[in-house]
């Protein structure tokens, strides 16, 4: 291949990295690395045993009222931990259930993480997720005596 | 689901990879069953957390107190390479070559590829510069599941586009109509 063929060759193949670079081009969100992650986890009962609504869950007063079928919603425990990326924080849930998070990484400003939900001897969930820094989404059920247990659980970056 | 329960022995083998998050999903849970409920497993895995926190604040302190700035200069000067700039090196490229329109061409192409696709990246951004104020009150709660694995009897997966939600729903005893929200 003599000279002025390869710089056209290489001209031709820099227009193909570009219109590539374009269409395959992560969202750019300009925001910087994030250190760590705070996760939180709150604990819900809800049931129909009163039409009490727990001031504290004011925030999310629209999802458990459109998402659920009960008349009470309260707050029965809400944790907050700080973790590095690729750590480990656990939580004690009432009801003998334990909440392990690892958050894995932060990337197009979402967080991935993996969750488990164990009650006594049985995971009753597995599951790898992705979800907005600063948003929540919810765990429901089993059934309980007093109703059903919601557990929201979210992330935090901390720059 | 689990056979047997796991052994110190076999947890304490795998706790490094635990901790690295190098093991697979079932060994995962193993791990994380037996830790919470063995004192000692659970303190070598606080050991870990804390030598990982005391290794890191090591490594990122020196790394804070290098000058990349001076070293760079040091490795630039080390070079001894002669700066040509780019708009000379252009111009050398350009002017090189038998058969100029065969680099041309090519190059004037690749200029208005360049400037148009710049301009449609430009057209196609500029509006969400300015996001509409509704956009920022609410929160995008979605998540997004990549994968999901239960031990109980009927999980459903609930994505409320109204409320931009979602709910893992775990049931125990499915009845007719579930007990799904």
């Amino acid at each position: 291949m003599s000279g002025a063929a390869l710089r056209a060759f290489v001209t031709v193949l820099g227009m193909q990295c570009v219109a590539l670079a374009a269409e395959g081009a992560p969202e750019v969100t300009g925001i910087p690395a994030a250190d760590a992650v705070e996760v939180r986890i709150g604990a819900v009962l809800a049931s129909n045993s009163s039409q009490e609504f727990d001031a504290r869950l004011a925030s999310m007063h629209r999802q458990f009222n459109t998402l659920f079928p009960y008349t009470s919603y309260r707050l029965v425990k809400e944790e907050h931990q700080r973790v590095p990326w690729g750590g480990k924080v656990g939580f004690d849930i009432p009801g003998g259930r334990y909440v392990m998070v690892i958050p894995r990484e932060f990337k197009n400003d979402r967080v991935y993480m993996k969750v488990m939900v164990i009650e006594g001897s049985r995971p009753i969930i597995d599951t790898s997720v992705s979800l907005r820094d600063h948003a929540t989404f919810l765990v429901g059920g089993p059934r309980q005596h007093e109703g059903v247990l919601i557990l929201s659980i979210g992330a935090d970056t901390l720059h | 689901m689990f056979e047997r329960a796991m052994t110190c022995r076999e947890a304490l083998n795998l706790l490094p990879l635990f901790f690295d998050g190098e093991l697979d999903a079932n060994q995962m849970r193993a791990v994380a069953l037996h830790s919470t409920r063995c004192g000692g497993c659970e303190d070598e895995l606080r050991r870990m957390e804390r030598l990982q926190e005391a290794i890191s604040a090591q490594v990122i302190g020196a790394v804070d107190e290098v000058d990349f700035a001076v070293l760079w200069r040091g490795i630039d000067e080390r070079l001894g390479t002669s700066h040509v700039s780019w708009w000379t090196r252009a111009r050398a490229w350009w002017s090189e070559g038998e058969r100029g329109w065969v680099i041309k061409v090519p190059a004037f192409a690749a200029a208005a590829a360049v400037a148009l696709l710049g301009f449609l990246l430009w057209t196609r951004t500029a509006p969400t510069t300015q996001p509409d104020a509704s956009q920022v009150a609410s929160v995008d709660n979605a998540a997004s599941i990549e994968s999901l694995d239960s031990d109980v009897d009927a999980v459903t997966v609930l994505n409320d586009a109204e409320t931009r939600t979602t709910v893992i729903w775990v049931s125990d005893d499915t009845p007719a109509g579930g007990d799904a929200p």
